[in-house]
């Protein structure tokens, strides 16, 4: 049985090779996540009827609600409950917003994943192109700028910089958008596709929603990629000078291999640290962007998040967290494959 | 080979090459004069350090970056190469001199087919269509040698054989049909069988394609075999240009005798002991080991079934390429690898079997000298530490003591006393070579055995080695187990010769007459892949292409 699954694995071309497999593991994964989220959950001291209702609560209003919850059943039954309402897609009310978790999530998510996506865009064509540049040209100003700013790009926290920018580009010189959340309060957000604001505008055909979705992307996005791209741009200065110095680079020109065919094949060798911490990157904004966030009033996931922990909601929380490791798990799928896909002499 | 009258493809004049910054050391190149003719071979050999890779990277325009020609200039085809374009320089590089370096899975982009690779260096020089590229690419390749050429195209370089991967490299520097082909040590680590394969095949095909060749080695094997003319450097000069035939007859250089001198094989000096030979001092029996393989539940059989004698007093040479077995065997005998089967007698001991308590006084009579000598020696530790790390555990002696029987290893090994302060890098491979040997010596064993003790080690340090080894065996009356494939070196040090393929002996007898009459035809494959430099009269290549060349 399982020689003959592997034959048949062995007949699939490379990347699928690759792909299935990991595919196949998401389901136990995706299991082990909701296993973790209803159990931290429930770790948390005191009682959560008790919690819901606050201090002044009767007991009888108390048993009540317990009974509501189901949380007089034995742990198990919870358990099944929870994953069987989880595959409906019902993640419980917030309490704080009472609306369902779920119509909150795909209302932030698509916000937050929105700035990541353009924040990593950017992110990495700034990390790349001036590890390359400085690489390539030992000395140069470049060289000398990238030493400057890996420093700082450290040192300096994210929502400093968010303000720098709003301060100089708008208030100062006027040029950048307002930063009160995704769109122009005067424009109605375009109809609901992937949520991304960019892309519906596109899809709708509405470019005066497209202008103004970009411009309030803007500033907030660049901050997020000013911060990161200094590690982005360290690691891939490491990487890619080890790879820029080594024999078979030297030999293609020899070979005569032109400059910038050479670059991009060394950069090809690069790729598998730079795809980590890329992929680590994503995962991490997830959460860390809230700062960010709050400054543009982006309305976002990390904001929700840390909401629902000010105001002991926890079902948003869990909400959150299912979600936020859903969206991990895939990113950290990508990078495997990407990583395997990159590189031949991983073997599948 | 008659002088051809016309322009020489490549001149160097007076060529210096110097650091940029000054110093007060001597130039790097100087007053190189060099004229490569077209079907020429020319061959430059020289010991590590006397600038012959330098060389190579000077007439590419690829010198490191804190060198540079301070005087002279190298001429392609009469175009001086220092008014070259930038674009005009990468064109020349590739498409008019090609490199073929050292070690080529390294000089191979390990994410990228072998095939897109020669597509990549084609259309880095001439105007054709990919997939004519890779037409191309793949009939080059079947033409180096690369069997179902069509399908290893497709391969990546980690999944190539060294030899394979060398072949590639070659094609590589053909692809893009250059008039002069730079070889530098390009067969340096391959077996002894594949080098010759490879250089045949590199010789043929630059003959058919009318393109010259210089042959950057320190072999000079090589050199007599493929070469019309030699170049000897030393220290950054070239010290005589000549005929190879010349040459080989009478070098004019004392250099180049010396150099001569020591690539030769040392007669038998010593009269083998008769009739003590009663009791042999090792005896192995059926000795075997088994590695499991790379998939589950296969295993590589790396020792099957092996036995030998070793007299008191003689050395036995264990032969054949890598992979065949060799150090493995050497390893069971010191039980640093546990052997799966067989026996293996130590005067008259059974030491297989034996508890790692009980065996370990024997361990002072059967030494082992490392083949890698600096990655064998602790790099944190002095010299003085090294080589006497075997008698702070066997015997129980004062430091001053142990500090006098060092300074005597030293003595016998020729190092001055002074190098036992020193750290192993401080040292020359040849002498880390020496440091081995003093540590394996002091526990004054009985039986040592030497892991391809010549090999990696310039033409005159080699000789040297192996005249100590000659010297240890007759002084101390040593048996020794010599692993080797430089079966030039087994004429001058074995009495016996046993040749492995496989995990197996294939042959074994007197070194006289194996190496006279050899019977297996594995043997007779070693032995013609040898490139000796007695009895040449010109390039001709191996003897394997000659025998080639008569059968069709």
């Amino acid at each position: 049985m399982l020689t003959g699954l592997r034959r048949f694995q062995q007949m699939l071309p490379r990347s699928l090779q690759i792909i299935l497999p990991r595919l196949l593991l998401l389901a136990p994964q995706m299991f082990g996540v909701l296993f973790v989220t209803f159990f931290l959950i429930r770790l948390l001291p005191g009682d959560p009827a008790v919690l819901l209702l606050g201090n002044m609560a009767t007991p009888e209003a108390v048993a009540q609600l317990r009974e509501r919850l189901g949380l007089n059943d034995s742990i198990w039954v919870q358990f099944i409950a929870y994953c069987r309402n989880v595959l409906h897609g019902d993640l419980g009310i917030s309490i704080f917003t009472s609306h369902p978790v779920l119509t909150d999530l795909m209302e932030r998510a698509p916000a937050t994943l929105e700035l990541i996506f353009y924040a990593m865009i950017l992110t990495v064509a700034i990390g790349l192109l001036l590890a390359v540049v400085s690489v390539v040209r030992p000395g140069g100003f470049t060289d000398v700028a990238t030493r400057i700013y890996g420093l700082a790009a450290g040192a300096i926290p994210d929502f400093w910089i968010g303000l720098i920018l709003i301060f100089v580009f708008f208030s100062k010189l006027g040029w950048a958008a307002a930063p009160f959340g995704r769109i122009d309060a005067m424009l109605s957000e375009p109809p609901y596709v992937t949520g991304f604001y960019t892309i519906d505008a596109l899809v709708a055909g509405d470019f005066g929603v497209l202008h103004s979705a970009a411009g309030r992307l803007l500033l907030p996005v660049i901050t997020l990629a000013v911060v990161n791209a200094g590690a982005l741009m360290k690691m891939t200065q490491s990487v890619f000078g080890k790879v820029w110095a080594s024999p078979f680079v030297r030999h293609a020109r020899a070979s005569g291999v032109p400059e910038r065919v050479i670059i991009r094949a060394a950069l090809r060798n690069s790729l598998p640290p730079i795809i980590t911490i890329v992929g680590f990157l994503v995962g991490f904004l997830l959460g860390a962007a809230v700062l960010v966030e709050t400054i543009f009033s982006w309305g976002g996931l990390g904001q929700y998040a840390v909401q629902a922990v000010m105001n002991s909601d926890y079902p948003a929380l869990q909400g959150f967290i299912l979600v936020a490791a859903a969206f991990i798990l895939v990113v950290y799928l990508i990078v495997d494959i990407l990583y395997e896909l990159v590189d031949p002499r991983i073997r599948v | 080979m008659q002088e051809v009258p016309s322009v020489p493809l490549l001149r160097i004049d007076s060529l210096r090459v110097e650091s940029i910054t000054p110093t007060s050391a001597p130039p790097f190149l100087q007053g190189i004069n060099l004229r490569l003719m077209p079907n020429e071979i020319l061959g430059v050999v020289g010991e590590t350090g006397a600038g012959k890779s330098l060389l190579a990277r000077a007439i590419l325009d690829l010198l490191p970056e804190d060198l540079r020609v301070t005087e002279g200039e190298i001429f392609s085809r009469e175009r001086p190469l220092s008014r070259l374009s930038p674009a005009e320089r990468r064109a020349f590089r590739g498409g008019e001199v090609a490199l073929i370096g050292t070690n080529a899975k390294e000089l191979l982009d390990p994410v990228v087919t072998v095939g897109s690779q020669l597509v990549r260096v084609l259309r880095s020089h001439h105007r054709v269509s990919r997939r004519e590229a890779w037409a191309r690419a793949v009939s080059l390749l079947a033409e180096v040698g690369i069997v179902n050429a069509k399908e290893r195209a497709h391969a990546y370089p980690h999944e190539l054989s060294g030899g394979m991967a060398q072949r590639v490299v070659i094609a590589m520097s053909l692809i893009s049909e250059p008039k002069v082909v730079l070889a530098d040590d390009a067969t340096l680590g391959l077996d002894a069988t594949v080098s010759v394969q490879v250089l045949d095949m590199l010789v043929e095909r630059t003959r058919k394609m009318g393109v010259s060749v210089i042959l950057i080695t320190h072999d000079l094997g090589i050199v007599a075999h493929y070469c019309n003319r030699v170049a000897v450097m030393r220290s950054g000069r070239i010290e005589e240009i000549r005929d190879t035939v010349d040459f080989l007859a009478r070098p004019d250089h004392r250099y180049s005798q010396d150099l001569l001198e020591a690539a030769k094989a040392r007669p038998i000096p010593w009269v083998r002991s008769i009739g003590k030979a009663d009791t042999p001092l090792l005896e192995v029996s059926n000795l075997v080991k088994i590695f499991p393989g790379k998939r589950p539940g296969e295993e590589v059989r790396a020792v099957d079934g092996v036995s030998f004698l070793i007299p008191p007093s003689e050395t036995l040479a264990l032969v054949g390429e890598s992979g065949s077995g060799k150090t493995t065997i050497g390893q069971c005998l010191v039980r640093l690898l546990q052997s799966d089967s067989g026996r293996v007698l130590f005067d008259g001991q059974e030491i297989t079997t034996l508890s790692e308590a009980r065996f370990r006084p024997l361990r002072r009579r059967i030494q082992m000298v490392f083949q890698e000598p600096y990655v064998a020696l602790n790099p944190r530790w002095r010299v003085r530490h090294l080589v006497d790390e075997p008698l702070r555990m066997l015997d129980k002696l004062t430091s001053a003591e142990r500090l006098k029987r060092v300074h005597g290893m030293l003595e016998l090994v020729r190092l001055p006393a002074r190098y036992a302060e020193l750290y192993p890098y401080e040292l020359t491979a040849g002498e880390q070579k020496r440091v081995g040997m003093a540590r394996a010596l002091i526990s004054r064993p009985d039986f040592v055995i030497f892991d391809e003790p010549t090999t990696a080690l310039d033409i005159r340090v080699r000789a040297q080695i192996i005249d100590l080894v000659r010297q240890l065996q007759s002084d101390m009356q040593l048996s020794a187990l010599f692993i080797t494939h430089d079966l030039n070196s087994v004429r001058s040090l074995a009495h016996n010769v046993a040749v492995m393929n496989r995990g197996r002996i294939v042959e074994m007898g007197s070194m006289e007459e194996v190496f006279a009459r050899p019977k297996d035809p594995y043997t007779q494959k070693l032995l013609a892949a040898e490139l000796g430099i007695e009895g040449i009269h010109g390039p001709q290549g191996s003897a394997a292409a000659k025998k080639k060349g008569t059968v069709d």
